[in-house]
């Protein structure tokens, strides 16, 4: 107890006093704190709750598997462009340890490494980077199982080519973004891509979501169609051998190829040659080997044009394959002398529609031009715009066919304007001044023979679903448009079997079959004008199969070129008898009567 | 000495509910921590590892809090206060030496070696040195003043500044260790407050440790960034690096709004926070309780604190009322400037909060030191020792709880 009772007494008082002073500092601190809680929790409570929603939500697509495209053989669907899982390591340089992620390249992935370590590292403010690529997904896993921290992998998927190189120019390639680039690919691309689904979700630090929260949304990935097409893959692969063996035999260096059936509008054969590899797009150095020719390019199909000129003149009333004119070799349009490429002494004079388009005459379609407009002497206003109607209306040649591919439109030129429109339509009717494709001509040429039927083509059989191929619910954008009679058709057939007669001679055309058929050459403008030099020409052929006596099977264009090169149709020609009999042993066409 | 009589319920059930809602807290987000930490460091923590952490914390805590009560009087203790004191430097001078030496017995975190490591257990020295510090100098500035040397500078400051400058160079120098250096220096200004040192004196002492920590502040790198950070916090600014501590954790209480987003809904916890279970489990409890539970929380703190003023007050002897001013300063300082850095009212320091922190030393030794303010709270007197003093302002500041405890005894 105190020795000194007075120093006791002062000295607990001033303690007391300083005790309330201590109880006061209480106060004010936990005064100051619950004043600044109230401010942070309840005032800003909003906007803390906003920065939140900002710093925890995950926002992460689930993608979607991209649809696998498929053809047909004999009938069964089977797979052309697959899906491959593979894997990314991902890392982020200011959490992953350097020597953890080099351990790792390493011992499993030095194969597939794509970065630099030392400048990912030296990379300032750099959080994401893709250290190695396409590692499958038996490694991917080891790598998984090594455990080490702070490395991630990231799934994604590589298309792979079964056929390799087959029909590149209809498949098309994904790039790296995942995006469908040319052919089947780029214009289906929407299809076969499907729809990414959304996680949003509340997350950890380390972006893994978290069961917390309550406006956590999911929407499911829709995978992409299976897509098939209606091409037959080893007709297809035939097709391309035999085509790339007249590229071979010839100056050509480029061949397309199209067959279809013209009484259904469907491709089952769409080579474009040279092909590429799909798998290594990349390697490709001239995007031209991308393009798809038969429905990308416009070009002028020269005399196979002629098919349609006389079309329009017998379905108008306006002649006949008898009809007969006056070849003189050649005739004067707009004080233009247009000239026949054959010349031959026993042509001149008068001679039928039939052997005009024999001997494939400028003289005799254009004068079916002038039939069409009443005059047999004039090109007339009214032939002019009958022409553009039958080309342009009912062949709808010029216009988008619909085909599910991308295409050019290509163009017709107009009946009334500008000048010099009677040389222009002259030209027109055999295949030159104007701009058209080569499933537009295919397409066309399928009316003139099928009986007069304009059917809007298609190359996609359907979808694949659990094994089935399950046709596409969009026929109402399929047009089936009766633009030719009967007998148009029928007389446009017997003219074409007729032009092949001499290959039935030489035994190419089989007895119990009707091939017919026509050829184009076709001069290339260079510098804005035709180059009557001939050193550069593209040859087209177009013809059909038939049994003797029935409606065609199918319809087969060739069309072959090179640069610099005068390919005329007699290799486009040779192509076609190869592809006529060809289809005919492979489809096993049985012969008419 | 006085009668004893019934201890204070108030510090009783204020120590052990703190601790239970700890235990909580840290059930709900333990899992959290640990799987950030397997995430991110490739470690491989239980899910219940920091539940069964702070489980085995808390046991050791009450055993802790009832020995000191109970079985240790405060009588004996202060008759080994400076041996203890001689123990806890020794302890903390020894860290520091093995540190320097590298040895494994030392864990270190994030470059700051505070640790003892044997067999898996870990022992921080600051902590003890904390609980040695309150009762030497309780036992000290007792008979410095009883033998009226309070205020000489030979006989008084000079050991003082010997003794808390070494404690504070072994804290702060060796061990880096700010959160404690302030609590340092707050259990020694309270303590000298209650001892009677002349204002003037007090005072002068005030404006140099002032001084001291300006320039201690100015001086370190780290220390400006932070200052630097708190000051940015503060004004609403722009927030970087060194904000992302303070951002976080007004994050997590501003999230909790009124009510909170309820147990075990803490997003904050699950990595955003950084020492979320440690320093920063006051903003998870903001998160996790709201304003409401924060209130609760802090009213506890003050019932806590309160009531070892009022046992200071009513203590028996001088002695006994220095070191419970010490003990109520130690817990004051963890309390407000744990709290204030997580509201962005103070800089970061890095001090654990009393009782629901996670971490074992920390909660053994204050609760040890809690439990001695208990035992002590058994025998304050019917009357304040003081004569000249009124009694009726006096009762109205207890209140009827410890009137009615007062008359039962």
């Amino acid at each position: 107890m105190p020795r000194n009772n007075y120093q006791t007494t002062f000295t607990s008082d001033s303690a007391s006093r300083r005790i309330k002073v201590l109880k006061i500092v209480i106060l004010v601190a936990l005064g100051i704190i619950l004043l600044r809680l109230f401010c942070i929790q309840i005032i800003e409570h909003g906007a803390w709750v906003a920065k939140a929603d900002e710093q925890h939500t995950l926002l992460e697509t689930i993608t979607a598997k991209r649809g696998e495209i498929y053809m047909l053989d004999h009938g069964e669907p089977v797979a052309v462009v697959l899906n491959q899982t593979t894997y990314q390591i991902v890392i982020d340089p200011t959490v992953t340890e350097k020597e953890d992620i080099e351990y790792v390249i390493n011992t499993f992935a030095k194969d597939y490494a794509v970065a630099d370590l030392d400048e990912v590292y030296n990379t300032e403010g750099l959080r994401y980077s893709i250290v190695a690529k396409n590692i499958p997904r038996a490694t991917a896993e080891k790598i998984a199982e090594a455990g080490v921290p702070a490395i991630w992998l990231k799934k994604t998927n590589q298309r792979v080519y079964p056929e390799g190189q087959l029909a590149s120019g209809l498949l098309g390639f994904v790039n790296d973004e995942g995006e469908g680039q040319y052919g089947t690919e780029g214009s289906l691309n929407k299809e076969l891509a499907g729809e990414d689904g959304l996680i949003k979700a509340t997350a950890d630090v380390n972006k893994v979501a978290l069961s917390i929260g309550n406006d956590n949304v999911k929407i499911p990935a829709m995978d992409g169609e299976n897509i098939v097409l209606s091409v037959d893959r080893s007709l297809e692969q035939g097709v391309e051998e035999l085509a790339q063996s007249a590229i071979d035999s010839t100056a050509a260096t480029n061949a397309s190829v199209l067959i279809m059936d013209p009484n259904t509008g469907k491709v089952i054969t769409m080579a474009n040659l040279p092909n590429y590899d799909p798998a290594n797009y990349i390697e490709v150095t001239d995007a031209s080997a991308f393009v798809n020719y038969t429905t990308e390019v416009p070009y002028e199909p020269a005399s196979i044009c002629k098919s349609f000129a006389f079309s329009a003149a017998i379905n108008e009333g306006k002649m006949t394959a008898d009809t007969t004119y006056f070849n003189q070799h050649y005739t004067i349009v707009d004080d233009w002398k247009i000239e026949n490429a054959e010349q031959r002494d026993m042509l001149y004079g008068t001679i039928s529609m039939k052997t005009a388009l024999y001997w494939s005459l400028n003289t005799g379609s254009i004068q079916a031009l002038r039939l069409l407009g009443g005059d047999p002497n004039q090109i007339t206003q009214q032939g002019r715009e009958k022409l553009y109607d039958y080309y342009y209306n009912k062949f709808r040649l010029g216009q988008i066919t619909g085909i599910e591919l991308v295409e050019a439109e290509g163009y017709i030129e107009d009946p009334n304007e500008g000048w010099g429109r009677d040389s222009t339509y002259a030209n027109m009717t055999f295949g030159q001044n104007l701009g058209i494709t080569m499933i537009q001509t295919a397409t066309a040429f399928s009316a003139v023979v099928n009986g007069g039927y304009w059917r809007t083509p298609s190359i996609v059989a359907g979808t694949l679903q659990d094994g089935q191929v399950v046709p596409i619910e969009s026929s109402e954008n399929k047009i089936e448009d009766k633009i030719l009679s009967d007998e148009t058709s029928a007389m446009m057939r017997d003219m074409l079997i007729y032009n092949r007669g001499y290959r039935v001679t030489a035994g190419i055309d089989r007895p119990g079959y009707d091939v017919g058929g026509k050829s184009g050459t076709a001069q290339v403008i260079v510098n804005g004008a035709y180059d009557n030099s001939f050193s550069q020409l593209v040859g087209s052929y177009i013809g059909f199969v038939a049994p003797s006596g029935e409606l065609p099977k199918y319809v087969i264009m060739v069309k072959m070129w090179g640069e610099g090169q005068g390919i005329g149709s007699g290799d486009a020609m040779d192509l076609f008898d190869k592809l006529s009999n060809y289809i005919i042993d492979y489809q096993k066409i049985k012969p008419g009567v | 000495m006085n009668r004893k009589h019934k201890s204070d319920l108030v510090i009783l059930f204020a120590t052990l509910g703190l601790m239970a809602l700890g235990l909580i807290v840290i059930y709900a987000i333990g899992p959290m921590r640990a799987n950030v930490l397997n995430s991110t460091y490739g470690t491989d923590y239980d899910s219940n590892y920091f539940f069964w952490g702070q489980l085995r914390a808390v046991a050791l805590s009450t055993l802790a809090f009832f020995a000191a009560f109970k079985w240790i009087p405060y009588q004996h203790l202060k008759k080994i206060a400076k041996p203890l004191m001689i123990i806890a430097l020794a302890l903390s001078g020894l860290l520091w030496v093995m540190s320097l030496m590298g040895s494994s017995l030392v864990k270190c975190e994030l470059g700051e070696c505070r640790w003892f490591d044997i067999g898996g257990a870990s022992f921080q020295p600051a902590e003890f040195l904390k609980l040695a510090l309150v009762i030497y100098l309780a036992d000290f500035l007792a008979r410095k003043k009883e033998e009226g040397l309070v205020g000489q500078f030979r006989e008084f400051w000079l050991p003082l500044l010997a003794v808390g400058g070494l404690s504070l160079l072994l804290v702060v120098v060796a061990q880096g260790d700010l959160g404690t250096g302030v609590a340092i220096i707050t259990i020694i200004l309270g303590m000298l407050l209650i001892s009677g040192v002349p204002l003037r004196q007090y005072l002068l002492v005030l404006a140099i440790i002032l001084v001291g920590a300006i320039g201690a502040v100015a001086f370190s790198g780290h220390r400006m960034e932070r200052v630097d950070a708190w000051l940015t916090t503060l004004t609403g600014g722009e927030s970087t690096d060194s904000t992302y501590h303070v951002d976080n954790a007004m994050l997590a209480i501003g999230v909790g709004g009124l009510t909170g987003v309820g147990i075990g809904n803490s997003v904050q916890a699950t990595g955003y926070l950084p020492e979320s279970i440690n320093d920063s489990v006051f903003a998870i409890m903001g998160e996790t309780f709201g304003f409401v539970g924060l209130f609760l929380v802090i009213a506890v703190f003050a019932a806590l604190l309160l009531k070892m003023l009022k046992v200071a007050e009513y203590a028996p002897s001088d002695e006994s009322r220095i070191f419970v001013v010490g003990v109520f300063s130690w817990t004051l300082a963890q309390v407000v400037v744990n709290i204030m850095a997580m509201t962005g009212l103070v800089p970061v320091t890095g001090i654990t909060l009393p009782l629901l922190s996670y971490g074992g030393t920390s909660m053994v030794f204050i609760a040890f030191a809690l439990g001695l303010v208990l035992q002590l709270s058994c025998y304050t007197s019917r009357e304040v020792n003081v004569k000249n003093e009124n009694i009726s302002s006096r009762r109205r500041v207890g209140g009827p709880h410890h009137t009615s405890r007062r008359r039962s005894s």
